[in-house]
């Protein structure tokens, strides 16, 4: 009896990982093509290009030797960064609430800094060939500081994903908390089943409000326009993602559509008590979610600038003081 | 306003930025020295598109010395044509018919229109607005549409030859009649930019007070063209052209001299051009397009400055037996690379080439300075 219930389980994991993870090879061309081409008025691309072709492509691709202090260990953290969407997904999941430890806000909060931090690791970790010294000594034409220690402008971008952990994603966590505040438990298992009685946290004040800023820290851990500092195509260009070709940028890309996802579900079971669930018709509910927070997402970052520090750190001070009113509007 | 001081002496890190960035349209090298993302110092270096043009030019027949004055620049092509004849024009005495000289302006105005919408819209797109990059281009399009009407093609028109333009470039009723129905679209689609730009208040706030250019370090620098009246100074060389006589215009300037007293200046700036081709086509005189009176002689040195959409552009001539013996050409942006250092100086790595792009580098054009060594 136990060994079918445990094998049912995996199963309906394993289809749901699998449904969301080819619904959400499409986001990323939805958000391109229905979004950001039509406001720019122009044909964009093929809705399956940016999350299905390109990937495919980039895997046929011949690697380029990277240029990088430890290799390796660049090249595992985009498979890195997709496992940890993969457990913040399973742990979604309604089969996975039986083991509380996975199925907890502390544990996708955990898996969310991972995420982060491997952006920093990666930039840090990038040494492209887009800053590098030319070839003949700078004397020669009467240039100035001709000691100054180098930097790589992917140095920059691992610097400035630091600070985006230290506080950049700090409206995020506090929305994820929000719901906490009137269910009184951190396990999603309580979450799902307080909403399931008692109504959407998102139709609550507290809910309304932390939805806003859970959409703002959407963009900011998407590195989305105009949130995107740590790539900023002005300066770091493609920052932490400089180097990576191949199979692996395709990892990247596949990671992108997939985080998209996944964070969508994220909002359904803490908003809105519905979890992913291919055996429920609740998990159309996850995909219209999905959908509507990338045309959100389109519409904002088609009409923005990039922020630099000056425009960031005031955004995320306003979005913080806007989490923590949710927070006391849910503990009141 | 104060004059921004280096602080040469904390340099905490270089960032060599370039030759190859996506934020430069153009190939060149860029140091940035920076302390916690604040530029402290930047030093450009160019030279990677040297082609020599004036070499290939000595010897040359003066009407294909003209012609390959053209390949300069892909996108003030017509001014160094224009120059160019002009300069030749002036050294050997020939007379321009009045119908030419209107044409030439038209299409002098026409190309600062398109410069001006390719500044603005990489402008926009190094800020990262993707939307209003594509929305000027757009604009940007009929303009090239315009001028391949006019010249046969987007981007080498040949429209000056000397003696006055190409019989390719007259303008009959029809096409009169698409540039007035153009130039209204065009305006109602820059008033609307205008008017979106300037009430966004996010976009505001990343090109106010950045990438300043304080008036009294823009005149030491010699800076010219729209960066120098962006600071405050109305100095345009139209008003001393005898091309521009019979035209009424204002010269456009703004106070700040920051990123966005450049995106507006030039913005107002091509209401101006609208203005001006409108008074040539309603005036345009009737007559030949050129004067083909004229005989060639020996030409001892002949210069001529006009005034082309990024600043002043100056040629020099010597003629000898027809033939081209000396020739110099000098480009607005190599005055110009002294103020992109300087405006990048204080603001975040971030507007760095923000503060680049403010004051419109063409850098492939400019790849030609020489040293000379005086024995």
């Amino acid at each position: 009896m136990f060994s079918n219930t445990l094998l049912n389980s995996v199963v309906a994991v394993i289809l749901t990982v699998l449904v969301c993870f080819v619904i959400s090879t499409f986001l990323p061309g939805i958000e391109r093509k229905y979004v950001h081409a039509r406001i720019q008025q122009r044909i964009g691309p093929a809705v399956i290009a940016p999350g299905i072709m390109a990937p495919i492509k980039f895997m046929f691709k011949e690697n380029v030797e990277i240029s990088s202090p430890v290799p390796k260990l660049y090249k595992i953290l985009p498979i890195l960064c997709f496992i940890v969407v993969l457990c913040v997904l399973i742990a979604l999941t309604p089969q996975a609430y039986k083991i509380p430890a996975l199925a907890s806000l502390v544990a996708i909060v955990g898996f969310l800094k991972v995420e982060e931090i491997c952006y920093v690791l990666m930039g840090a970790l990038s040494k492209s060939v887009m800053s590098v010294r030319m070839p003949f000594p700078d004397r020669v034409k009467g240039a100035a500081h001709l000691k100054a220690p180098l930097s790589f402008i992917e140095d920059i971008s691992a610097r400035r994903s630091l600070r985006m952990i230290t506080y950049g994603s700090f409206p995020l966590y506090l929305a994820l908390f929000a719901p906490v505040t009137a269910v009184r438990s951190i396990f999603l298992q309580d979450i799902v089943a307080f909403q399931q009685a008692n109504g959407p946290f998102l139709f609550t004040v507290s809910g309304a409000i932390a939805a806003i800023v859970f959409f703002i820290g959407y963009m900011i851990i998407l590195n989305e326009y105009p949130f995107s500092i740590i790539k900023a195509k002005s300066d770091v260009i493609e920052g932490p993602y400089m180097e990576y070709a191949a199979k692996y940028r395709a990892v990247v890309f596949i990671t992108r559509g997939f985080f998209m996802f996944v964070l969508g579900a994220v909002f359904s079971v803490l908003f809105l008590g519905i979890p992913p669930n291919i055996f429920s018709w609740g998990i159309l509910v996850n995909i219209i979610v999905a959908l509507i927070f990338v045309f959100m997402m389109g519409i904002f970052s088609a009409f923005s600038p990039v922020f630099t520090n000056r425009q960031l750190l005031p955004t995320i001070l306003g979005a913080t003081l806007l989490g923590i009113l949710s927070i006391v509007v849910g503990l009141l | 306003m104060d004059k921004k001081v280096p602080r040469s002496d904390i340099i905490e890190t270089e960032i060599p930025m370039g030759t190859v960035h996506p934020a430069a349209l153009e190939p060149y090298r860029v140091r940035f020295f920076v302390e916690d993302e604040i530029v402290q110092e930047a030093e450009i270096t160019i030279g990677v598109n040297h082609r020599g043009i004036e070499r290939i030019m000595e010897g040359l027949p003066v009407q294909k010395a003209n012609a390959l004055t053209e390949k300069i620049c892909g996108i003030c092509s017509n001014a160094h044509i224009w120059n160019s004849c002009r300069t030749a024009e002036l050294g050997l005495g020939i007379e321009i018919p009045e119908r030419a000289k209107y044409i030439r302006v038209i299409m002098g105005e026409l190309e600062r229109l398109h410069s001006h919408f390719l500044y603005l819209a990489h402008g926009c797109e190094v800020l990262s607005h993707e939307t209003f990059s594509m929305r000027v281009f757009y604009l940007r399009e009929i303009v090239m549409e315009l001028l391949a009407m006019i010249g046969g093609n987007r981007v080498q028109y040949g429209c000056s030859v000397l003696g006055g333009v190409r019989p390719r470039c007259e303008l009959d009723d029809a096409r009169i009649e698409r540039l007035k129905n153009d130039l209204n679209a065009i305006e109602e689609g820059l008033t609307g930019f205008v008017d979106r730009f300037l009430a966004d208040s996010i976009l505001l706030s990343r090109v106010t007070g950045i990438g300043v250019l304080p008036q009294k370090q823009a005149i030491e620098l010699a800076v010219t063209g729209p960066s120098l009246r962006a600071t405050g100074v109305a100095r345009d060389l139209r008003t001393t052209m005898f091309e521009y006589d019979d035209f009424d215009f204002n010269v456009i300037t703004q106070p700040d001299g920051d990123v966005k007293s450049n995106l507006v200046m030039r913005a107002l700036e091509s209401f101006e051009s609208i203005k001006i081709i409108r008074q040539a086509i309603a005036n345009l005189p009737e007559g030949k397009l050129v004067n083909q009176d004229w005989e060639m002689f020996d030409t001892d040195l002949s210069e001529s400055y006009i005034e082309v959409p990024r600043g002043t552009l100056y040629h020099s001539y010597a003629l000898e037996s027809g033939r081209v013996r000396h020739c110099i050409i000098r480009t607005p942006s190599m005055a110009n690379i002294g103020a992109m250092q300087y405006a990048c100086i204080g603001d975040q790595i971030t507007d760095a080439q923000l503060c680049i792009v403010q004051c419109d580098p063409c850098f492939t054009c400019t790849d030609r300075a020489i040293e000379i060594i005086r024995r």
